[in-house]
């Protein structure tokens, strides 16, 4: 597998977000990615989490398929519904593919970035974070400020309360937290940077 | 959850970089965003795009699609259709919502739980396909072609339908249209008139039109309302006989509010009237109808009393409608129906309708049953190979057909019978394409045990459904606005204008979202792993559509360059084929050991307390299909029982008071729905729109919304002739607050 490359570390935080977010496979869903994701938890405080995610995700073959099929009960189709789709015009336009995620197809091209992946949908949370990460990256604070105030914030916190009511797996749990963190805190939005 | 220490200060850590960017080392460096030049908002084009067909039922208008980017906004009728033109209706208009709904199969899925209690998995497609090909191939190897099953339905279940049908080589296939629908018309009108009657009445320049049992306005197909409203337009009298005042009924001259399962005796004695009274078409009869004696004596016995006694309703009106379809004769619309498989005496009256029509000389004139002369277009499939025979399930041990009228395929019932008792032969694999055979076939239980024996199930759909429950592995398919597909021909719908004819391909107005496949991708790759690959018709599904539009000089590039629809001068309908006659008395059915004249045969009755369900559409749901719908759920919740008004205020019931029913057998409904009480409707039926009340969680919006009919139908009753099922034989009593509410009709 290719790696990101970045020197900005809050582009790399939010693909390491958007990389929690797409569906488990073994490829990427490695012990070394567990590790790294432990090391964050250990530098956020997050003891609680630490303490949970050994015994969610504890190696051998069966865990991995735990993992998707509660990845296809939350995100994709689940019993007794899909409880949290991964789409911000299902929470603003109550359907897919509403005129939200047309709006925010248009601000992606508006500040020099397009969206290209066949058959998936612009307003993903996958590429809301990969665009918030290029956003870092590129240093656009503006951008990424307003992204998040105006396209992101609206729905995250609703899909984040479903995610976390009703997960019965803590990964998911573990990695909304993470990326409520990192997206929103003290009436500011955009990640803040130490500015000294 | 929270942390131990706030953003800010986390992000002014000098350890930072220390802690981020090794995270890049376990990222992939794929995304989904790039960077690209600017460009200006406001940039998103609106553009129309013609070439789709509608699939939110079977009636298949033609559309446009408003787009602004790659976003469908908003379908309307294709101005060029001279079917439809730029009508459609609310189901159509709520395509986009279906095109959009977040519970639409996205990705192949495999149950990694229970059948019938799924625990689904997302997998990749070759993974599906794999396991797809392996465990069919096994399974047809260990117990032949005949151990798979089919249950098809739907424009993109032709192929898969051909592919396991003629070059695997099962008989076992049953569509619902035909077994649980329209199978038995369509037989009974071959064995009359040498051919299926679709719906082709010229209702727009009949003098009378005449529904039994339709309820035209409750089911919607565009072009075919507007027959029907043009025919009332220009002043055609209307007879519509049913137990309950539908929407067509409140438009009628004559409502013959008939007893349930007595209308063969109704046409009979209409029948016997005009005969007797020599007010039938004798020269028509004399030319091109067979048996005539016979028929006459045979249905001598049915005077206007004697039917009238039968059906509950007066002598007078039997000899009013009588009278009134011999003083329009010939321009008379006897409407064939559609879904006919009420009571399993049903093949007699669909023969006794065609007997009706001939009478009256009603065939190939203005006002009678004209069927369009449509352009030829091709029927591109997989090739019939020759395979074994003696799976025959309908075969007896003499090689005589059990039902020998049966349509295409093989009884539902013999399936069933087969699969549960392994006999004559086991059938352990089963492909469901596009049917929900929980919901549309009665005996749930049955079915339910049917799918728990075999060895794998494997369901294709767009949506999930009662019976996407029970896979294995489930496939998603691309809806009708992703996709190309079946070619429609047809004519305009009003043989008064000038005669035309008009070729439609369905086109995709959008690009297929998620990984959703069409069934030219999926049969022929489960075709390679079962070792077909030398057979395989067509590669693409666009391969497909190019050969049979090739028939009529036509291909795709050219259809899109005309709009999605081609026109062309049309024939005159009314002119009679010369090969075309009316079999009055048939001596097959008679050889067969069945009636050779149409003969009433009764049915059983509700019991003291009880009441026949019946049920039927509503105009903005397509049964079970568009349940899900949220601007279609929205216009209809629930589906409430019609109950005779006097009836109610004897029982104690109101609008609105949420009720469950219990059948003959005690068997419960799962969920409850509202009452509506009603003047009309009869006291020893109650109504109910079919395809409420799902049982699936995946269906968010129409998960217990209303009651499943079909549910109820614990009881399979069968019509002798063609093995297809009555489902009219269901008697209920109310349920309320866990109290069960005898209906006193009865009593």
């Amino acid at each position: 597998m290719p790696n990101f490359s970045t020197a900005d570390p809050i582009a790399a935080i939010y693909r390491f977000c958007a990389q929690s977010m797409h569906y488990p496979e073994a490829a990427w869903f490695t012990d070394d990615y567990l590790k790294k994701l432990d090391g964050l938890l250990d530098a956020l405080g997050g003891e609680e989490e630490r303490a949970a995610l050994p015994g969610a995700c504890p190696g051998g073959r069966d865990w991995l398929e735990d993992l998707q099929v509660e990845y296809t009960r939350l995100f994709i189709n689940g019993i007794p519904h899909t409880a949290a789709p991964p789409y911000g015009s299902v929470y603003l336009d109550k359907t897919l593919r509403g005129r939200y995620s047309d709006e925010i197809l248009a601000f992606y091209r508006s500040l020099g970035y397009s969206f290209h992946k066949d058959g998936d949908l612009p307003d993903h949370i996958v590429y809301q974070l990969e665009f918030l990460s290029f956003l870092a990256e590129d240093g656009n604070r503006t951008g990424e400020e307003e992204f998040l105030r105006r396209y992101f914030l609206p729905w995250f916190g609703m899909f984040a309360d479903r995610v976390k009511g009703q997960a019965h797996h803590p990964f998911y749990r573990i990695i909304v937290t993470i990326i409520d963190f990192f997206t929103k805190e003290e009436e500011e939005h955009g990640v803040q940077r130490n500015e000294a | 959850m929270a942390f131990n220490v706030t953003r800010r200060k986390f992000l002014q850590t000098a350890s930072l970089a220390a802690v981020a960017l090794p995270l890049s080392e376990v990222i992939a460096s794929e995304s989904g965003i790039t960077r690209s030049p600017l460009e200006p908002p406001g940039s998103l084009t609106d553009e129309t795009v013609s070439g789709g067909i509608c699939e939110m039922c079977f009636w298949r208008c033609q559309l446009v699609g408003k787009k602004r980017g790659d976003r469908l906004v908003k379908l309307e009728g294709n101005p060029k259709s001279i079917d439809n033109g730029t009508a459609i209706c609310a189901r159509g208009n709520a395509g986009i919502q279906f095109l959009y709904d977040p519970d639409r199969l996205k990705f192949p899925l495999k149950n990694v739980g229970e059948r019938g209690k799924p625990v689904w998995k997302k997998i990749g497609w070759t993974e599906a396909l794999d396991e797809c090909g392996k465990r069919l191939a096994e399974i047809e190897k260990k117990y032949g072609p005949q151990g798979i099953a089919v249950f098809p339905h739907g424009s993109t279940a032709k192929y898969p339908m051909h592919f396991f049908e003629r070059t695997v080589g099962t008989h076992n296939v049953s569509e619902a249209s035909f077994f649980q629908c329209r199978g038995i018309r369509d037989t009974a009108y071959m064995a009359t008139i040498g051919r299926a009657p679709g719906e082709f009445v010229d209702m727009p320049n009949a003098k009378v039109i005449f529904l039994l049992g339709s309820h035209i306005g409750e089911n919607i197909h565009v072009s075919h309302v507007k027959q029907f409203i043009q025919g009332l337009q220009n002043g055609a009298k209307l007879v519509v006989v049913d137990p309950r005042y539908s929407a067509s009924a409140a438009k009628s001259d004559i409502w013959v509010k008939i007893k349930p399962g007595t209308d063969t005796a109704f046409l009979l004695a209409i029948m016997n009237y005009l005969v007797t009274t020599k007010k039938y078409n004798a020269e028509f009869i004399e030319e091109y109808a067979e048996g005539f004696d016979k028929f006459k004596e045979g249905i001598k016995e049915w005077s206007l009393e004697k039917a009238a006694k039968e059906c509950d309703i007066p002598a007078a009106q039997i000899k009013e409608v009588a009278e009134l379809l011999a003083a329009n004769a010939p321009n008379v619309s006897v409407h064939p129906g559609r879904h006919v498989s009420w009571y399993g005496n049903d093949f007699q009256r669909q023969r006794s309708l065609a007997c009706l029509t001939a009478l009256l000389g009603a065939f190939y004139v203005k006002g009678g049953w004209v069927p369009g002369k449509n352009p030829k277009i091709g029927k591109t499939s997989w090739v019939k190979k020759e395979h074994e025979g003696g799976h025959n399930l309908n075969e007896n041990e003499d090689g005589d057909l059990k039902h020998p009228f049966t349509p295409p395929g093989t009884p539902t019932e013999l399936i069933r019978d087969a699969a549960l008792t392994g006999k004559p032969y086991p059938i352990k694999g089963c492909v469901i394409w596009g049917q929900n055979p929980i919901q549309t076939i009665p005996d749930q239980d049955k079915m339910k045990k049917v799918l728990q024996q075999m060895d794998f199930v494997l369901c294709v759909d767009v949506m999930p459904t009662d019976a996407t429950m029970w896979a294995d592995i489930l496939l998603p398919e691309v809806s009708y606005l992703e996709r190309y597909d079946l070619v429609k021909a047809g004519t305009q719908w009003d043989f008064a204008q000038k005669h035309q004819q008009y070729i439609a391909a369905r086109m995709p107005l959008v690009a297929p979202m998620f990984e959703r496949k069409d069934q030219v991708f999926i049969t022929n790759e489960i075709a390679k792993r079962m070792g077909y690959d030398k057979d395989i018709p067509v590669k693409t599904i666009e391969e497909l559509v190019d050969k049979d539009l090739e028939v009529a000089g036509l291909s795709l590039d050219k259809l899109k360059k005309e709009d999605g629809i081609h026109l062309m001068d049309g024939k005159d309908p009314y002119t009679m084929p010369e090969d075309f006659e009316i079999i009055l008395y048939n001596e097959e059915l008679e050889d067969a050991g069945f009636p050779g004249v149409p003969t009433y045969i009764p049915v059983e009755q509700p019991p003291a307390g009880y009441a026949r369900l019946l049920y039927g559409r509503v105009p903005v749901h397509t049964f079970n299909r568009t349940q899900n719908n949220i601007w279609l759920k929205n216009a209809m919740p629930d589906n409430p029982i019609w109950l005779n008004d006097e009836l109610a205020a004897k029982m104690g019931l109101k609008d609105g008071d949420m009720v469950g029913l219990v059948n003959q057998v005690g068997f419960k409904s799962r969920t409850t729905t509202t009452v509506k009480t009603t003047p009309g409707i009869r006291k020893d039926a109650i109504f109910m729109a079919h395809g409420y009340g799902t049982a699936n969680p995946l269906m968010t919006v129409a998960v217990n919304a209303g009651i499943d009919d079909t549910s109820l139908m614990t009881k399979a009753t069968v019509d002798p002739e063609t093995g297809a099922h009555g489902m009219r034989n269901t008697f209920v009593k109310f349920v309320k607050d866990g109290k069960v509410i005898d209906i006193p009709a009865a009593v």
